[in-house]
């Protein structure tokens, strides 16, 4: 269970590993887009780190990255298509960054350097839940900050202006880069790029 | 060609993708320690960019019509742009990136075609390339500045690279 735990709190993909940086910033416009890419997100790195935990250690050094972005974009062709045939919505308001997690550089280490397979899911699995949590909590703020309301139920109507550059890509580098100056100063962190 | 410069201009700055869309954020914290590391690393995603770009443009009459598969084979486009630059290049980085793949998958929803393709491809990579390039100097100057310990690293990295982006937000034309 440590590395369930881990994912979510101590290695969070994003907020301490530096990972899956471009739907944190481009996609959490609302809480309901950072959840849906979040579980999307977390179910195709699970079942990614059970196949590559399988698959990899019998293919060649030099073919493991495009071996492990074959596996991911068949992944995400198929949650795309899922996705497709039950909310068109959901994939119209995700736009290219559906599809664009194929690349994503957490979901290409899933299943990376574990050597048992119960621990390679735990990992998959907590990380995935700690990519879902920043991306619901980025949603919420950003939700808030840019429209007034949260998962689509207004809480602030014409009292304060909403600040559309929360909605933008802008706006989210600078959101998500004060949330993590406020993760350091809680966690006590800082001073250095987490590589 | 007017048409042509005018696509280069606004993907290089009001389109641009780092700033624009957060496209490449991984390269944008991993490789910009100096600008030499950046410039490699921005000249190996441009070179997949405009492989990627070429490769649409030559596929165009074999592009899946329905969504499901045009979404994969854009994505194997990616894939295989991104190999055939980093084998081109033979850099320590790949060029299998978000950004390069992201221009692509730009490129399909936009209804891009022909060599309009790799007039946006050329002006997306020198856009990225500038941007890398830019923050490279800039991480310079703020690892000497006295920055709050919380702020350091990624933090302020990511609000510089967000105002960055505010103050081209500007350039919309």
């Amino acid at each position: 269970m440590k590395q369930l735990w881990e994912g979510v709190f101590a290695k969070n993909p994003v907020l301490v590993l530096a990972l899956g940086l471009v739907p944190a910033v481009a996609i959490t416009t609302t809480a309901m887009n950072g959840l849906v890419l979040g579980i999307v997100a977390a179910l195709v790195l699970t079942a990614a780190a059970i196949i590559n935990w399988v698959l990899i250690p019998h293919v060649p050094a030099n073919a493991k990255l495009p071996v492990r972005v074959l596996v991911l974009i068949l992944l995400v062709v198929a949650a795309y298509s899922l996705l497709l045939s039950q909310n068109p919505g959901f994939v119209a308001s995700l736009g290219i960054f559906l599809p664009l997690i194929a690349f994503d550089d957490l979901l290409l280490r899933a299943g990376d350097e574990d050597s048992s397979f119960s621990g390679a899911v735990l990992k998959a699995c907590g990380q995935g839940l700690g990519f879902t949590l920043v991306l619901l909590v980025l949603g919420i703020i950003r939700e808030f900050l840019g429209l007034g309301s949260i998962f689509g139920r207004q809480i602030v109507s014409g009292a304060l202006a909403p600040l559309s550059l929360a909605g933008s890509v802008p706006g989210g580098m600078v959101i998500l880069g004060l949330l993590l100056a406020l993760v350091n100063l809680v966690t006590k962190r800082g001073g250095e790029l987490h590589d | 060609m007017t048409n042509g410069l005018e696509v280069l201009a606004q993907t290089v700055v009001s389109g641009n993708l780092l700033l624009v869309y957060g496209l490449g954020l991984y390269v944008l914290t991993r490789y910009t320690k100096n600008v030499r590391e950046a410039a490699a690393a921005g000249i190996t995603v441009f070179t997949g960019m405009l492989v990627g770009s070429v490769l649409l443009w030559l596929c165009a009459p074999i592009i899946p019509g329905s969504p499901v598969p045009k979404v994969g084979f854009y994505l194997l486009v990616g894939l295989v742009a991104g190999l055939v630059a980093s084998g081109l290049l033979k850099q320590g980085y790949k060029a299998v990136d978000s950004a390069v793949v992201g221009l692509l998958l730009l490129l399909g929803s936009g209804g891009v075609t022909g060599v309009q393709n790799v007039w946006m491809a050329l002006g997306a990579g020198l856009g990225f390339f500038l941007v890398l390039v830019v923050m490279a100097s800039i991480r310079r100057r703020l690892e000497l500045a006295p920055i709050p310990k919380p702020l350091r690293g990624l933090p302020i990295m990511l609000i510089t690279t967000g105002l960055l982006a505010i103050a081209l937000l500007g350039f919309r034309f």
